[in-house]
Protein backbone atom coordinates (compact mmCIF):
# COMPACT_ATOMS: atom_id res chain seq x y z
CA UNK A 1 0.00 0.00 0.00
CA UNK A 2 1.36 3.55 -1.26
CA UNK A 3 -0.02 6.00 0.82
CA UNK A 4 0.48 9.36 2.13
CA UNK A 5 -1.10 11.35 5.00
CA UNK A 6 -0.62 14.84 6.26
CA UNK A 7 -2.87 16.54 9.07
CA UNK A 8 -2.29 19.93 7.53
CA UNK A 9 -1.24 20.97 4.26
CA UNK A 10 2.56 21.16 4.32
CA UNK A 11 2.93 24.35 6.42
CA UNK A 12 -0.18 26.45 7.63
CA UNK A 13 -3.19 26.69 9.64
CA UNK A 14 -5.05 23.32 9.35
CA UNK A 15 -8.23 23.20 8.12
CA UNK A 16 -7.67 25.91 5.38
CA UNK A 17 -9.60 24.94 2.03
CA UNK A 18 -7.55 22.99 -0.37
CA UNK A 19 -9.39 25.08 -2.97
CA UNK A 20 -8.42 28.46 -1.76
CA UNK A 21 -4.26 26.77 -1.33
CA UNK A 22 -4.27 25.85 -5.15
CA UNK A 23 -6.05 29.44 -6.52
CA UNK A 24 -3.60 30.74 -3.92
CA UNK A 25 -0.49 29.15 -5.55
CA UNK A 26 -1.62 29.66 -9.05
CA UNK A 27 -2.15 33.29 -8.67
CA UNK A 28 1.28 34.04 -7.22
CA UNK A 29 2.81 31.83 -9.22
CA UNK A 30 1.16 33.73 -12.39
CA UNK A 31 1.99 36.81 -10.95
CA UNK A 32 5.56 35.77 -10.40
CA UNK A 33 6.39 34.83 -14.15
CA UNK A 34 4.14 38.48 -14.96
CA UNK A 35 6.74 40.04 -12.91
CA UNK A 36 9.77 38.46 -14.27
CA UNK A 37 8.85 38.81 -17.68
CA UNK A 38 7.96 42.79 -17.44
CA UNK A 39 10.32 43.87 -15.31
CA UNK A 40 12.51 47.01 -17.18
CA UNK A 41 10.44 46.58 -19.92
CA UNK A 42 8.42 50.48 -21.29
CA UNK A 43 5.51 48.80 -22.48
CA UNK A 44 5.03 45.75 -19.96
CA UNK A 45 1.80 44.07 -20.65
CA UNK A 46 1.40 46.04 -23.79
CA UNK A 47 3.37 43.64 -25.94
CA UNK A 48 0.92 41.06 -26.04
CA UNK A 49 -1.45 43.34 -27.72
CA UNK A 50 1.79 44.54 -29.98
CA UNK A 51 2.59 41.50 -31.36
CA UNK A 52 -0.43 40.41 -32.86
CA UNK A 53 -1.19 43.95 -34.11
CA UNK A 54 2.05 44.21 -36.02
CA UNK A 55 1.68 40.94 -37.54
CA UNK A 56 -1.89 42.08 -38.67
CA UNK A 57 -0.14 44.88 -40.15
CA UNK A 58 2.59 42.57 -41.66
CA UNK A 59 -0.20 40.51 -43.46
CA UNK A 60 -2.32 42.93 -44.10
CA UNK A 61 0.46 44.75 -46.27
CA UNK A 62 1.19 42.04 -48.02
CA UNK A 63 -1.97 39.79 -48.60
CA UNK A 64 -4.13 42.35 -47.67
CA UNK A 65 -4.93 43.53 -51.40
CA UNK A 66 -4.34 39.68 -52.84
CA UNK A 67 -7.19 38.08 -50.01
CA UNK A 68 -9.58 40.52 -50.16
CA UNK A 69 -11.52 39.51 -53.07
CA UNK A 70 -12.37 36.33 -50.75
CA UNK A 71 -13.46 39.03 -48.15
CA UNK A 72 -15.93 40.54 -50.18
CA UNK A 73 -13.60 42.78 -51.47
CA UNK A 74 -13.27 44.59 -48.31
CA UNK A 75 -9.28 45.08 -46.84
CA UNK A 76 -11.18 45.67 -43.27
CA UNK A 77 -12.59 42.40 -43.36
CA UNK A 78 -9.25 40.95 -44.04
CA UNK A 79 -7.36 43.01 -41.18
CA UNK A 80 -10.46 41.66 -38.97
CA UNK A 81 -9.98 38.19 -39.75
CA UNK A 82 -6.05 38.40 -39.73
CA UNK A 83 -6.21 39.64 -35.93
CA UNK A 84 -8.86 37.35 -34.65
CA UNK A 85 -6.99 34.36 -36.04
CA UNK A 86 -3.50 35.91 -34.76
CA UNK A 87 -5.31 36.59 -31.27
CA UNK A 88 -5.68 32.59 -31.06
CA UNK A 89 -2.68 31.29 -32.44
CA UNK A 90 -0.32 33.86 -30.44
CA UNK A 91 -2.20 33.10 -27.35
CA UNK A 92 -1.82 28.90 -27.74
CA UNK A 93 1.26 29.42 -28.57
CA UNK A 94 2.59 31.32 -26.29
CA UNK A 95 0.74 29.71 -23.28
CA UNK A 96 1.62 26.07 -23.98
CA UNK A 97 5.35 26.74 -24.71
CA UNK A 98 5.41 28.35 -21.02
CA UNK A 99 3.45 25.65 -19.47
CA UNK A 100 5.71 23.29 -21.50
CA UNK A 101 8.95 24.70 -19.10
CA UNK A 102 7.44 24.87 -15.82
CA UNK A 103 7.70 21.84 -14.09
CA UNK A 104 11.18 21.41 -14.87
CA UNK A 105 11.92 25.01 -14.90
CA UNK A 106 10.61 24.96 -10.99
CA UNK A 107 12.69 21.68 -10.54
CA UNK A 108 14.57 23.29 -7.61
CA UNK A 109 11.22 24.45 -5.69
CA UNK A 110 9.90 21.02 -6.15
CA UNK A 111 12.74 19.40 -4.32
CA UNK A 112 12.26 21.74 -1.45
CA UNK A 113 8.63 21.63 -0.55
CA UNK A 114 5.71 19.97 -1.43
CA UNK A 115 4.00 21.87 -3.97
CA UNK A 116 0.98 20.36 -6.27
CA UNK A 117 3.06 19.92 -9.63
CA UNK A 118 0.21 20.89 -11.19
CA UNK A 119 0.30 24.51 -10.47
CA UNK A 120 2.81 25.39 -12.50
CA UNK A 121 1.86 24.98 -15.96
CA UNK A 122 -1.93 25.90 -14.83
CA UNK A 123 -0.16 29.63 -13.61
CA UNK A 124 1.80 29.67 -16.83
CA UNK A 125 -2.01 29.15 -18.46
CA UNK A 126 -3.16 31.81 -16.22
CA UNK A 127 -0.88 34.22 -16.45
CA UNK A 128 -1.01 34.22 -20.45
CA UNK A 129 -4.97 34.93 -19.80
CA UNK A 130 -4.31 37.16 -17.45
CA UNK A 131 -2.23 39.40 -20.27
CA UNK A 132 -4.99 39.27 -22.74
CA UNK A 133 -7.37 39.42 -20.73
CA UNK A 134 -6.02 43.14 -20.26
CA UNK A 135 -5.44 43.54 -23.81
CA UNK A 136 -6.76 40.98 -27.02
CA UNK A 137 -9.42 39.81 -25.37
CA UNK A 138 -11.29 43.11 -24.72
CA UNK A 139 -10.98 44.09 -28.31
CA UNK A 140 -12.12 40.76 -29.75
CA UNK A 141 -15.52 41.30 -27.24
CA UNK A 142 -15.58 45.06 -28.69
CA UNK A 143 -15.24 43.62 -32.63
CA UNK A 144 -18.18 41.30 -31.80
CA UNK A 145 -20.32 43.95 -30.67
CA UNK A 146 -19.69 46.53 -33.50
CA UNK A 147 -19.56 44.33 -36.49
CA UNK A 148 -22.63 41.27 -35.65
CA UNK A 149 -24.74 43.59 -33.56
CA UNK A 150 -26.12 40.46 -32.23
CA UNK A 151 -26.30 39.39 -28.39
CA UNK A 152 -26.22 36.08 -29.26
CA UNK A 153 -22.53 36.72 -31.31
CA UNK A 154 -21.18 38.53 -28.10
CA UNK A 155 -22.45 36.02 -25.66
CA UNK A 156 -20.73 33.16 -27.64
CA UNK A 157 -17.59 35.70 -27.74
CA UNK A 158 -16.29 34.49 -24.04
CA UNK A 159 -17.72 30.93 -24.58
CA UNK A 160 -15.45 30.52 -27.31
CA UNK A 161 -12.42 31.93 -25.53
CA UNK A 162 -12.86 29.86 -22.47
CA UNK A 163 -12.56 26.51 -24.93
CA UNK A 164 -9.41 28.31 -26.77
CA UNK A 165 -8.25 28.29 -22.81
CA UNK A 166 -9.30 24.56 -21.86
CA UNK A 167 -7.32 23.73 -25.35
CA UNK A 168 -4.19 25.08 -24.42
CA UNK A 169 -4.67 24.24 -20.89
CA UNK A 170 -4.53 20.53 -22.19
CA UNK A 171 -1.34 20.98 -24.36
CA UNK A 172 0.12 23.13 -21.78
CA UNK A 173 -0.21 19.55 -19.49
CA UNK A 174 0.82 17.40 -21.20
CA UNK A 175 3.59 19.12 -22.57
CA UNK A 176 4.79 20.28 -19.32
CA UNK A 177 4.79 16.68 -18.00
CA UNK A 178 6.63 15.42 -21.51
CA UNK A 179 8.97 17.61 -21.20
CA UNK A 180 10.45 16.31 -17.83
CA UNK A 181 11.06 13.23 -19.86
CA UNK A 182 11.85 14.74 -23.20
CA UNK A 183 14.51 17.19 -23.09
CA UNK A 184 14.48 18.03 -26.83
CA UNK A 185 10.72 18.73 -26.70
CA UNK A 186 11.07 22.67 -26.91
CA UNK A 187 13.05 21.68 -30.12
CA UNK A 188 9.88 19.86 -31.53
CA UNK A 189 7.38 21.77 -30.17
CA UNK A 190 8.81 24.79 -32.26
CA UNK A 191 8.07 23.08 -35.44
CA UNK A 192 5.02 22.04 -34.11
CA UNK A 193 4.06 25.57 -33.82
CA UNK A 194 5.00 26.68 -36.87
CA UNK A 195 3.66 23.72 -38.77
CA UNK A 196 0.25 24.80 -36.95
CA UNK A 197 0.48 28.51 -37.88
CA UNK A 198 1.23 27.89 -41.84
CA UNK A 199 -1.90 25.13 -41.93
CA UNK A 200 -4.14 27.11 -40.12
CA UNK A 201 -6.47 29.45 -42.30
CA UNK A 202 -4.80 32.33 -40.64
CA UNK A 203 -3.65 34.87 -43.10
CA UNK A 204 -5.41 33.48 -46.15
CA UNK A 205 -8.48 32.35 -46.79
CA UNK A 206 -9.71 28.97 -46.00
CA UNK A 207 -10.98 28.91 -49.62
CA UNK A 208 -7.35 28.94 -51.19
CA UNK A 209 -6.22 25.37 -49.79
CA UNK A 210 -6.36 22.39 -51.31
CA UNK A 211 -9.20 20.01 -50.30
CA UNK A 212 -7.21 17.53 -48.81
CA UNK A 213 -6.00 20.09 -46.79
CA UNK A 214 -9.09 21.80 -45.37
CA UNK A 215 -10.05 18.37 -44.26
CA UNK A 216 -7.08 18.66 -41.67
CA UNK A 217 -8.21 22.13 -40.75
CA UNK A 218 -11.12 19.91 -39.49
CA UNK A 219 -9.19 18.11 -37.33
CA UNK A 220 -6.39 20.91 -36.14
CA UNK A 221 -7.85 21.76 -32.77
CA UNK A 222 -6.38 25.33 -33.27
CA UNK A 223 -7.97 25.89 -36.50
CA UNK A 224 -11.07 25.27 -35.02
CA UNK A 225 -11.03 27.65 -32.17
CA UNK A 226 -9.89 30.60 -34.82
CA UNK A 227 -13.08 29.59 -36.75
CA UNK A 228 -14.95 29.46 -34.11
CA UNK A 229 -13.51 32.88 -32.80
CA UNK A 230 -14.42 34.10 -36.15
CA UNK A 231 -17.86 33.18 -36.24
CA UNK A 232 -19.17 34.68 -33.42
CA UNK A 233 -16.82 37.95 -33.68
CA UNK A 234 -17.00 38.81 -36.90
CA UNK A 235 -19.26 36.25 -38.94
CA UNK A 236 -22.31 37.71 -41.18
CA UNK A 237 -25.74 36.20 -41.04
CA UNK A 238 -27.20 34.41 -38.55
CA UNK A 239 -25.10 32.58 -36.21
CA UNK A 240 -23.39 28.92 -37.25
CA UNK A 241 -23.24 27.08 -33.95
CA UNK A 242 -20.95 24.16 -35.60
CA UNK A 243 -17.84 25.99 -35.62
CA UNK A 244 -18.29 26.82 -31.89
CA UNK A 245 -19.91 23.63 -31.04
CA UNK A 246 -16.28 21.82 -32.52
CA UNK A 247 -14.22 24.18 -30.89
CA UNK A 248 -16.01 23.75 -27.03
CA UNK A 249 -15.72 20.08 -28.20
CA UNK A 250 -12.04 20.31 -28.85
CA UNK A 251 -11.19 22.46 -25.94
CA UNK A 252 -12.93 19.60 -23.76
CA UNK A 253 -11.16 17.06 -25.53
CA UNK A 254 -7.85 18.23 -25.17
CA UNK A 255 -8.12 19.57 -21.32
CA UNK A 256 -9.31 15.81 -20.04
CA UNK A 257 -6.56 14.13 -22.30
CA UNK A 258 -3.98 16.75 -21.46
CA UNK A 259 -5.01 16.52 -17.25
CA UNK A 260 -4.67 12.32 -17.75
CA UNK A 261 -1.41 12.43 -19.56
CA UNK A 262 -0.04 14.58 -16.67
CA UNK A 263 -2.07 12.13 -13.78
CA UNK A 264 0.04 9.17 -15.31
CA UNK A 265 3.34 10.59 -15.85
CA UNK A 266 3.61 12.34 -12.79
CA UNK A 267 4.41 9.88 -10.69
CA UNK A 268 8.29 9.43 -11.99
CA UNK A 269 9.00 13.39 -12.44
CA UNK A 270 10.77 14.27 -8.97
CA UNK A 271 13.24 11.22 -9.86
CA UNK A 272 14.33 13.56 -13.14
CA UNK A 273 13.81 16.61 -11.81
CA UNK B 1 -1.18 11.14 20.34
CA UNK B 2 0.27 10.66 16.94
CA UNK B 3 4.21 10.28 16.63
CA UNK B 4 5.49 13.77 14.66
CA UNK B 5 7.10 11.38 11.82
CA UNK B 6 5.66 7.33 11.39
CA UNK B 7 7.19 5.67 8.61
CA UNK B 8 6.41 1.90 8.22
CA UNK B 9 7.98 -0.26 5.92
CA UNK B 10 9.20 2.68 3.60
CA UNK B 11 10.72 1.88 0.08
CA UNK B 12 11.42 3.95 -2.44
CA UNK B 13 12.50 2.96 -5.65
CA UNK B 14 13.89 6.02 -8.15
CA UNK B 15 14.70 5.74 -12.28
CA UNK B 16 18.40 6.73 -12.51
CA UNK B 17 19.76 10.12 -13.15
CA UNK B 18 20.98 8.54 -16.34
CA UNK B 19 17.71 8.79 -17.71
CA UNK B 20 17.94 12.89 -18.15
CA UNK B 21 19.52 12.04 -21.29
CA UNK B 22 16.89 10.56 -22.69
CA UNK B 23 15.16 12.11 -25.28
CA UNK B 24 12.74 12.36 -28.29
CA UNK B 25 15.22 11.34 -31.00
CA UNK B 26 16.93 8.36 -29.19
CA UNK B 27 13.62 6.94 -28.15
CA UNK B 28 11.97 7.22 -31.50
CA UNK B 29 15.95 6.00 -33.06
CA UNK B 30 15.45 3.02 -30.37
CA UNK B 31 11.82 2.36 -31.42
CA UNK B 32 12.74 2.25 -35.08
CA UNK B 33 15.30 -0.45 -34.48
CA UNK B 34 12.85 -2.24 -32.55
CA UNK B 35 14.14 -2.10 -28.86
CA UNK B 36 12.35 0.38 -26.44
CA UNK B 37 14.79 1.08 -24.09
CA UNK B 38 14.37 -0.23 -20.13
CA UNK B 39 13.78 2.14 -17.53
CA UNK B 40 16.45 1.76 -15.02
CA UNK B 41 15.32 1.79 -11.79
CA UNK B 42 17.04 1.33 -8.19
CA UNK B 43 16.20 1.18 -5.33
CA UNK B 44 17.08 4.06 -2.25
CA UNK B 45 15.38 3.66 0.41
CA UNK B 46 14.56 0.00 1.35
CA UNK B 47 12.02 -1.24 4.18
CA UNK B 48 12.28 1.68 6.16
CA UNK B 49 10.74 2.11 9.98
CA UNK B 50 11.59 4.90 11.57
CA UNK B 51 9.07 6.67 14.40
CA UNK B 52 9.90 10.15 16.02
CA UNK B 53 8.18 11.81 18.72
CA UNK B 54 7.05 15.21 18.96
CA UNK B 55 9.92 16.94 20.13
CA UNK B 56 12.67 14.80 19.45
CA UNK B 57 15.75 16.04 18.25
CA UNK B 58 17.24 13.20 15.80
CA UNK B 59 20.62 13.24 14.15
CA UNK B 60 21.02 11.53 10.58
CA UNK B 61 24.40 10.73 9.98
CA UNK B 62 25.66 8.12 6.95
CA UNK B 63 28.36 7.82 4.15
CA UNK B 64 26.91 10.36 0.78
CA UNK B 65 24.42 8.31 -1.06
CA UNK B 66 23.82 6.58 1.74
CA UNK B 67 20.06 7.83 1.40
CA UNK B 68 20.03 10.75 4.05
CA UNK B 69 18.57 13.32 2.18
CA UNK B 70 15.75 11.31 0.48
CA UNK B 71 14.69 10.02 4.43
CA UNK B 72 14.21 14.03 4.87
CA UNK B 73 12.07 14.56 1.23
CA UNK B 74 10.31 11.50 1.96
CA UNK B 75 8.82 12.81 5.51
CA UNK B 76 9.16 16.93 3.44
CA UNK B 77 6.28 15.26 1.06
CA UNK B 78 8.45 15.94 -1.84
CA UNK B 79 9.25 12.88 -2.40
CA UNK B 80 6.35 10.19 -2.18
CA UNK B 81 7.21 6.62 -1.14
CA UNK B 82 7.05 3.63 -3.50
CA UNK B 83 6.04 1.74 -0.85
CA UNK B 84 4.91 2.03 3.04
CA UNK B 85 3.54 4.68 4.36
CA UNK B 86 4.39 8.01 5.22
CA UNK B 87 2.26 9.81 8.41
CA UNK B 88 3.64 13.30 9.39
CA UNK B 89 1.65 15.32 11.81
CA UNK B 90 2.15 18.64 12.21
CA UNK B 91 3.29 21.20 10.20
CA UNK B 92 6.82 21.06 8.78
CA UNK B 93 9.03 23.85 7.77
CA UNK B 94 10.82 23.60 3.78
CA UNK B 95 14.05 21.62 3.78
CA UNK B 96 17.02 23.82 4.47
CA UNK B 97 19.78 22.83 2.50
CA UNK B 98 22.76 24.44 0.34
CA UNK B 99 21.14 25.73 -3.06
CA UNK B 100 17.39 27.33 -2.38
CA UNK B 101 14.96 27.09 -5.24
CA UNK B 102 14.90 31.09 -5.86
CA UNK B 103 13.56 32.56 -8.75
CA UNK B 104 17.15 34.59 -10.00
CA UNK B 105 15.09 37.47 -11.56
CA UNK B 106 12.65 38.16 -8.77
CA UNK B 107 13.74 40.72 -5.94
CA UNK B 108 13.87 39.53 -2.30
CA UNK B 109 11.24 40.52 -1.47
CA UNK B 110 9.12 39.03 -3.90
CA UNK B 111 10.88 35.42 -3.49
CA UNK B 112 10.12 35.82 0.43
CA UNK B 113 6.82 36.33 -0.53
CA UNK B 114 6.26 33.87 -2.77
CA UNK B 115 8.09 31.38 -0.41
CA UNK B 116 5.93 32.24 2.13
CA UNK B 117 2.41 31.36 -0.12
CA UNK B 118 4.17 28.04 -1.47
CA UNK B 119 4.68 27.49 2.57
CA UNK B 120 1.31 27.61 3.23
CA UNK B 121 0.87 31.33 4.73
CA UNK B 122 -0.77 34.59 3.51
CA UNK B 123 -0.05 36.48 1.43
CA UNK B 124 -0.35 39.59 3.43
CA UNK B 125 1.52 38.03 6.57
CA UNK B 126 4.11 37.14 4.33
CA UNK B 127 4.49 40.80 3.42
CA UNK B 128 3.84 42.11 7.13
CA UNK B 129 7.20 39.46 7.81
CA UNK B 130 9.46 40.44 5.22
CA UNK B 131 11.16 43.02 7.47
CA UNK B 132 11.78 40.71 9.69
CA UNK B 133 13.15 38.33 7.16
CA UNK B 134 15.70 40.30 5.53
CA UNK B 135 16.87 41.63 8.71
CA UNK B 136 17.88 38.38 9.65
CA UNK B 137 19.47 37.09 6.77
CA UNK B 138 21.32 41.00 7.22
CA UNK B 139 20.49 41.21 3.19
CA UNK B 140 17.37 44.90 3.94
CA UNK B 141 19.69 47.52 1.93
CA UNK B 142 19.08 45.09 -1.11
CA UNK B 143 15.68 43.76 -0.73
CA UNK B 144 14.63 45.07 -3.85
CA UNK B 145 17.36 43.63 -5.88
CA UNK B 146 17.00 40.42 -8.33
CA UNK B 147 17.76 37.60 -6.46
CA UNK B 148 20.88 36.47 -8.47
CA UNK B 149 23.22 39.33 -7.03
CA UNK B 150 23.18 37.00 -4.35
CA UNK B 151 26.41 34.76 -3.23
CA UNK B 152 25.55 31.28 -2.67
CA UNK B 153 26.14 32.05 1.04
CA UNK B 154 23.77 34.89 0.91
CA UNK B 155 21.04 32.82 -0.61
CA UNK B 156 21.21 30.02 1.63
CA UNK B 157 20.98 32.79 4.71
CA UNK B 158 17.95 34.42 2.90
CA UNK B 159 16.75 30.53 2.65
CA UNK B 160 17.47 29.89 6.38
CA UNK B 161 15.93 33.01 7.59
CA UNK B 162 12.84 32.35 5.73
CA UNK B 163 12.23 28.60 6.88
CA UNK B 164 12.96 29.68 10.58
CA UNK B 165 10.55 32.64 10.72
CA UNK B 166 7.27 31.03 11.78
CA UNK B 167 8.26 28.29 14.42
CA UNK B 168 7.10 24.73 12.92
CA UNK B 169 6.42 21.54 14.54
CA UNK B 170 8.70 20.03 11.94
CA UNK B 171 12.36 20.98 11.05
CA UNK B 172 14.23 19.68 8.47
CA UNK B 173 17.66 20.65 8.03
CA UNK B 174 20.22 19.25 5.82
CA UNK B 175 23.81 20.27 5.93
CA UNK B 176 22.56 23.38 7.09
CA UNK B 177 25.65 24.70 9.12
CA UNK B 178 27.93 24.14 6.39
CA UNK B 179 26.74 27.45 5.03
CA UNK B 180 27.58 31.13 5.67
CA UNK B 181 30.42 32.58 7.25
CA UNK B 182 30.97 31.84 10.62
CA UNK B 183 29.29 34.79 12.08
CA UNK B 184 25.70 34.01 10.29
CA UNK B 185 26.40 30.14 11.53
CA UNK B 186 26.64 31.11 15.00
CA UNK B 187 23.67 33.10 14.46
CA UNK B 188 21.44 30.42 12.72
CA UNK B 189 22.93 28.22 15.62
CA UNK B 190 21.56 30.60 18.07
CA UNK B 191 17.97 30.77 16.45
CA UNK B 192 18.28 27.22 16.25
CA UNK B 193 18.76 26.81 20.05
CA UNK B 194 15.15 28.26 20.58
CA UNK B 195 14.30 25.37 18.30
CA UNK B 196 16.08 22.97 20.57
CA UNK B 197 14.41 24.36 23.72
CA UNK B 198 11.20 24.61 22.50
CA UNK B 199 9.01 21.82 21.57
CA UNK B 200 9.81 21.48 17.51
CA UNK B 201 10.37 18.32 16.75
CA UNK B 202 13.76 18.50 14.63
CA UNK B 203 15.32 15.70 12.05
CA UNK B 204 19.22 16.99 11.02
CA UNK B 205 21.52 15.53 8.75
CA UNK B 206 25.09 16.40 8.82
CA UNK B 207 28.56 15.56 8.22
CA UNK B 208 29.31 17.16 11.73
CA UNK B 209 29.39 14.41 13.92
CA UNK B 210 30.69 17.05 17.31
CA UNK B 211 27.65 18.74 16.69
CA UNK B 212 25.16 16.03 16.11
CA UNK B 213 26.95 14.41 19.48
CA UNK B 214 26.13 17.90 21.08
CA UNK B 215 23.36 18.64 20.39
CA UNK B 216 21.18 15.74 19.46
CA UNK B 217 19.85 12.91 21.42
CA UNK B 218 19.14 9.99 18.60
CA UNK B 219 20.79 9.07 16.28
CA UNK B 220 19.48 7.18 12.75
CA UNK B 221 22.64 6.06 10.82
CA UNK B 222 22.00 5.17 7.27
CA UNK B 223 23.74 2.73 4.74
CA UNK B 224 22.54 1.72 1.65
CA UNK B 225 19.08 2.91 2.11
CA UNK B 226 18.66 0.97 5.79
CA UNK B 227 18.92 2.03 8.99
CA UNK B 228 22.17 0.65 10.71
CA UNK B 229 21.92 1.98 14.07
CA UNK B 230 19.46 3.54 16.01
CA UNK B 231 20.20 4.72 19.26
CA UNK B 232 21.81 7.32 21.58
CA UNK B 233 23.51 9.82 19.42
CA UNK B 234 27.03 9.40 21.39
CA UNK B 235 26.76 5.94 21.26
CA UNK B 236 25.96 6.34 17.42
CA UNK B 237 28.60 8.56 16.55
CA UNK B 238 31.19 6.66 18.19
CA UNK B 239 30.55 3.81 16.47
CA UNK B 240 30.10 5.55 13.16
CA UNK B 241 33.36 7.32 13.08
CA UNK B 242 35.01 3.57 14.11
CA UNK B 243 33.47 2.31 11.03
CA UNK B 244 35.14 5.03 8.68
CA UNK B 245 38.24 3.14 7.33
CA UNK B 246 41.16 5.15 7.99
CA UNK B 247 43.39 3.10 5.13
CA UNK B 248 42.92 5.49 2.40
CA UNK B 249 45.22 7.40 2.92
CA UNK B 250 42.85 9.92 4.96
CA UNK B 251 42.44 11.08 8.50
CA UNK B 252 39.58 13.05 9.77
CA UNK B 253 39.39 16.15 12.07
CA UNK B 254 41.59 16.06 15.58
CA UNK B 255 43.85 13.45 14.07
CA UNK B 256 44.57 15.99 11.17
CA UNK B 257 45.33 18.07 13.40
CA UNK B 258 47.54 15.95 15.36
CA UNK B 259 49.17 14.75 11.87
CA UNK B 260 50.18 18.49 10.98
CA UNK B 261 51.19 20.14 14.50
CA UNK B 262 53.63 17.13 14.88
CA UNK B 263 54.99 17.47 11.20
CA UNK B 264 57.74 19.74 10.59
CA UNK B 265 56.29 21.60 8.27
CA UNK B 266 52.69 21.27 9.36
CA UNK B 267 52.24 19.77 5.71
CA UNK B 268 49.88 16.26 5.62
CA UNK B 269 51.40 14.24 2.78
CA UNK B 270 48.17 13.12 0.89
CA UNK B 271 49.95 13.21 -2.26
CA UNK B 272 50.27 9.80 -4.08
CA UNK B 273 46.98 9.11 -2.29
CA UNK B 274 44.82 11.87 -2.86
CA UNK B 275 41.36 11.74 -3.02
CA UNK B 276 41.11 12.76 -6.72
CA UNK B 277 42.47 9.86 -7.53
CA UNK B 278 40.07 8.07 -6.20
CA UNK B 279 37.53 10.58 -8.07
CA UNK B 280 36.87 12.23 -5.18
CA UNK B 281 36.68 16.28 -5.07
CA UNK B 282 38.16 17.74 -2.16
CA UNK B 283 36.42 21.05 -1.35
CA UNK B 284 37.57 24.12 0.74
CA UNK B 285 34.58 26.38 2.33
CA UNK B 286 36.29 29.94 3.28
CA UNK B 287 33.38 32.75 4.08
CA UNK B 288 30.51 30.58 2.66
CA UNK B 289 31.86 29.96 -0.11
CA UNK B 290 32.43 26.47 -1.19
CA UNK B 291 35.58 26.11 -4.07
CA UNK B 292 37.31 22.67 -5.20
CA UNK B 293 41.17 22.71 -4.10
CA UNK B 294 43.48 20.57 -5.99
CA UNK B 295 45.45 18.55 -4.27
CA UNK B 296 49.39 19.28 -5.41
CA UNK B 297 49.22 21.94 -2.75
CA UNK B 298 47.02 20.39 -0.15
CA UNK B 299 49.23 21.61 2.33
CA UNK B 300 47.32 22.76 6.03
CA UNK B 301 49.57 25.93 6.20
CA UNK B 302 47.64 27.43 3.49
CA UNK B 303 44.55 27.47 5.80
CA UNK B 304 43.09 28.84 8.91
CA UNK B 305 41.38 27.92 11.48
CA UNK B 306 37.81 29.39 10.08
CA UNK B 307 37.95 27.16 7.01
CA UNK B 308 36.70 23.72 6.60
CA UNK B 309 37.95 20.89 4.37
CA UNK B 310 35.76 18.87 2.67
CA UNK B 311 36.39 15.77 1.03
CA UNK B 312 32.82 15.25 -1.80
CA UNK B 313 30.39 16.70 1.41
CA UNK B 314 32.48 14.69 4.61
CA UNK B 315 34.04 17.45 6.59
CA UNK B 316 37.81 15.80 7.37
CA UNK B 317 38.94 18.81 8.67
CA UNK B 318 37.50 21.63 10.84
CA UNK B 319 40.10 23.15 12.91
CA UNK B 320 39.11 24.49 16.27
CA UNK B 321 39.07 27.89 17.01
CA UNK B 322 41.90 29.35 18.51
CA UNK B 323 44.59 26.78 17.18
CA UNK B 324 47.28 27.74 15.38
CA UNK B 325 47.61 25.45 11.75
CA UNK B 326 50.61 25.87 9.92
Amino acid sequence: MTSLTRSVPAFGPPRRLEIRRWTDLIRMTALRSLKVRYRGTILGVLWSFANPAMMTVVYTVIFGAAYSRYFGGSIERYVMSAFVGLVVVTFFLAATTEAMGSVVGNGGLLNKIAVPTAVFPLASVAANVFQQTVTTFPIVLVLSAVVTHDALHVVLVPVVLLALVALSTGFGLALAALYVFFRDLPHLWAIAGFVLWITSPLFYPAEIAPERIRAWFAINPVANALTALREVTIGTGPLDPAPVLAAVAGGAFALLTGALVFRALRRDFMDLL
Amino acid sequence: MAAAIDLRGVALVRRTQEELHYDLKRTALNFVRGHARRVHRHTVIDRLDLVVEHGEKIGIIGPNGSGKSTVLKLIAGVLRPTRGIVRVSGSVAPLIEIGVGFDPDLTLVDNIVYYGVLMGRDEHEMRERVDAILDFAELGTIREQPTKTLSSGMSARLGFAIATEFRPDILLLDEVLAVGDERFRRKCTARLDRFWDAHSTIVLVSHDMAYIARSCERVIWIDGGQIHFDGPAALGVEKYLASVPAGNGFTRGAQLVELAANSRTGEIPVRGTSPTEQGMQVFLIRDGMRRPISNDDFSLSDYTWDDIIHVDDAVILEVPEGERVG
